[in-house]
């Protein structure tokens, strides 16, 4: 039987093949926030008793990773640039291929792991191997600054599925510290984003490459 | 109270944003000696912490925590000559993001839940980064960059770790605080799997920051393109905040019976690092580059100390106290060289013996200090460690850290001699102000005194800090 859990962490694993196959960065930036909004309100789902204030922090959870996380890197390419190619290094057809060998080596290798608190869901632990590699695979193989970093918050949309449901033993004033660290990570990004900019008047990182060894 | 330094120097920090810059310069020096004042009375005293879940006073994290202090005090005098002749433009962005740095490295070293040592280890990454980039070059910008990417994405992975660690704890059915502490007395009872898992990502994560190969891409860029104070922090005690979190992690290994699995790693680690570092630094052509790279020889020393325990671990906790205070006094003396001649490449630079002759003394004194030579602390705890190997039964490991260590020697020595005697352009005798110099005496001084004299609590500390990885006598 399929639950509402596991039909949203298919949009999840949906948005993923979305990201690799995705040419240009408004769209990839789109994409990223609503896996952000997803992976957000699994929590919600899982079926535990919720106090008002873990709801409240998941709503807030929802708010920095599916509206102002992104919002922060859309607005930095549209002072710089607009509608940019992500440069791809793979091309999209191989990337969407690699996409799906990808789940399916997910899904294969979490049958060997038994998470103690989700028995009840077949595709949580597939889901966050997925994003956690196929942010990875955005990091390595996409040229453009701006789609590395956006293949760095795919990863932490991993992580934090991989936190907030593998272990009873969350507390969220931590994951808060988390969420504040990743956003600052982001800005931060985002602000060299636009230097590199100015300096260099293109965001390729190809030619980032003076200082070697 | 332990809370309270981190939160003045964290204050202070968002302070120095709005002040102008000649209060700014003050207030580095003044929360310097706040910062020692206060560490030394966590020394003495030993308070418990407010936050008994999230910090604690621990053994080790005293140690690093002295360090931090000792260093960041003589630094920010450094700073203050430094800052003078340097023209930098954003000066307040500078003293505002050291203090916070140093704000979030006090957390790193005072934290127990493993979460809040993550969240303050990722948050040094996100205060260093301003520093790196204080030059606003397109190098320093590159480097910046490579530094935020790698060490964020490397960081996740120990987050990544963090969480499976606490999946062991519930895999085990035990219900302990998700701390350091909380879970090296559960360690037994923990699911084994989950466990070698979690270490695994920690040390990849963690050792990312420590610059371990071969994930210590960004640390020569960074170490160069960032000025010298900065530099100095970044080595002197970013990699040991780096390196508490991989030996916390340990500790519950040990505490499980899984230390030579932990141990292995490590040593794997380490040795790659070693000859890493011995491949790369005959090549290179700046000499903070050059200092980049015994850094990450350093850390390789370190952990494959670490990694082979008993005595082994003993000496890879006095190498990691010594490379500190050696690393930042060469540091900071490589921004005397950088501001006298103006440039980065050793090409450029010779005589250093005639033109800056108190900074060849800091210089050079470093150099054999850092290649390990007596009567340097280098030197006793490399000792001891091809000591431990040899005991253990490691011969191979053994003479391959022996040999890249003495092509790593002939590495630095061949540059070191360049810019000290070969023939330069430069031809009268460069000033250097008193401010300068004395602070890196003082660091060299101390790893002098500290391999000849140890306070009895310093040792004590030290001795149970290791004796929690399987080390000691």
């Amino acid at each position: 039987m399929i639950g509402p859990l596991d039909t949203i962490l298919s949009l999840v694993l949906l948005s993923i093949l979305f990201s690799f196959g995705t040419s240009l960065l408004p769209g990839l930036i789109k994409v990223l926030a609503f896996q952000g909004v997803i992976v957000s309100i699994v929590p919600l789902l899982l079926g535990h008793e919720m106090a008002t204030g873990e709801i409240v922090f998941t709503l807030i959870t929802m708010v920095i990773r599916g509206v102002i996380i992104p919002l922060c890197i859309y607005l930095a390419i549209k002072k710089v640039a607009i509608r940019r190619e992500v440069e791809p290094i793979i091309g999209f057809n191989a990337s969407i291929l690699i996409g799906l060998i990808l789940i399916a080596a997910a899904t294969l290798v979490s049958r060997n792991f038994v998470v103690p608190s989700i028995s009840d869901s077949a595709l949580l632990l597939s889901t966050t191997i997925t994003l956690l590699v196929g942010g990875m695979f955005l990091l390595i193989a996409r040229r453009n600054a701006i789609a590395m970093v956006l293949g760095y918050i795919m990863m932490e949309n991993g992580i934090y599925l991989a936190g907030t449901t593998f272990s009873i033993h969350s507390r969220h004033i931590v994951e808060f510290g988390i969420l504040l660290d990743v956003l600052a990570a982001v800005m931060i990004m985002a602000i060299i984003l636009q230097n590199i900019k100015h300096t260099f008047d293109d965001m390729d990182t190809a030619l980032l490459r003076t200082l070697k060894e | 109270m332990v809370e309270l330094i981190i939160l003045i120097s964290f204050m202070a920090g968002l302070l120095a944003f709005f002040i102008p810059k000649v209060y700014g310069r003050q207030l580095l020096v003044v929360i310097g000696v706040i910062h020692l004042f206060l560490s030394i009375s966590l020394w003495v005293k030993r308070p418990e912490a407010i936050f008994k879940a999230y910090f604690a006073v621990t053994a080790e994290g005293m140690l690093s925590l002295i360090v931090i202090s000792l260093l960041f005090f003589l630094i920010s005098i450094y700073s203050v000559s430094y800052l003078e002749k340097a023209e930098i433009q954003s000066e307040r962005i500078f003293i505002g993001s050291m203090l916070i740095f140093l704000s979030t490295m006090t957390m790193v070293t005072l934290s127990d839940h493993i979460i809040v040592m993550w969240i303050a280890i990722e948050a040094t990454t996100l205060a260093s980064a301003p520093l790196i980039y204080t030059y606003r070059t397109a190098e320093a910008l590159e480097a910046t960059w490579k530094y935020v990417v790698v060490c964020s994405v490397g960081i996740a992975m120990a987050l990544l770790g963090s969480v499976l660690l606490r999946v062991a704890m519930d895999a085990g059915h035990i219900d302990a605080p998700a701390s350091f502490s909380g879970m090296t007395a559960v360690a037994k009872s923990m699911d084994p799997r989950w466990l070698k898992a979690g270490f695994v990502f920690i040390l990849v994560g963690y050792g990312t920051k420590m610059g371990l190969a071969p994930m210590h891409t960004w640390m020569p860029d960074a170490y160069s393109e960032a000025p010298s104070p900065a530099s100095a922090l970044l080595s002197g005690v970013l990699i040991n905040c780096a390196y508490l979190g991989i030996f916390k992690t340990n500790q519950i290994m040990h505490a499980a019976g899984l230390g030579d699995f932990s141990g292995k790693i490590l040593m794997i680690f380490g040795l790659i690092s070693i000859l890493a570092a011995a491949t790369f630094i005959l090549k290179q052509t700046e000499y903070k580059r050059l200092l980049a790279y015994s850094s990450i020889e350093n850390m390789g020393i370190v952990a494959f100390g670490t990694g082979i325990g008993g005595i082994g671990a003993y000496g890879a906790m006095i190498c990691l106290i010594h490379h500190s205070l050696i690393k930042s006094s060469l540091f900071l003396t490589s921004g005397n060289i950088m501001q006298g001649y103006g440039c980065k490449i050793i090409e450029n630079i010779g005589e250093l013996v005639s033109r800056m002759p108190r900074t060849f003394v800091a210089f050079f004194g470093g150099f054999i200090a850092i290649t390990g030579f007596p009567p340097f602390g280098m030197f006793i705890g490399e000792m001891l460690i091809i000591i431990g190997a040899f005991r253990t039964g490691h011969q191979l490991e053994a003479v391959i850290f022996m040999i890249s260590i003495c092509v790593i020697f002939a590495g630095l020595a061949n540059q070191i001699m360049k810019i000290s005697f070969a023939e330069t352009k430069t031809k009268h005798r460069i000033h250097v102000p008193k401010n300068m110099l004395w602070p890196q005496y003082v660091l060299l001084l101390t790893s002098v005194v500290l391999s000849f004299w140890m306070p009895e609590t310093l040792y004590e500390t030290i001795v149970v800090a290791v004796n929690s990885i399987g080390g000691g006598f």
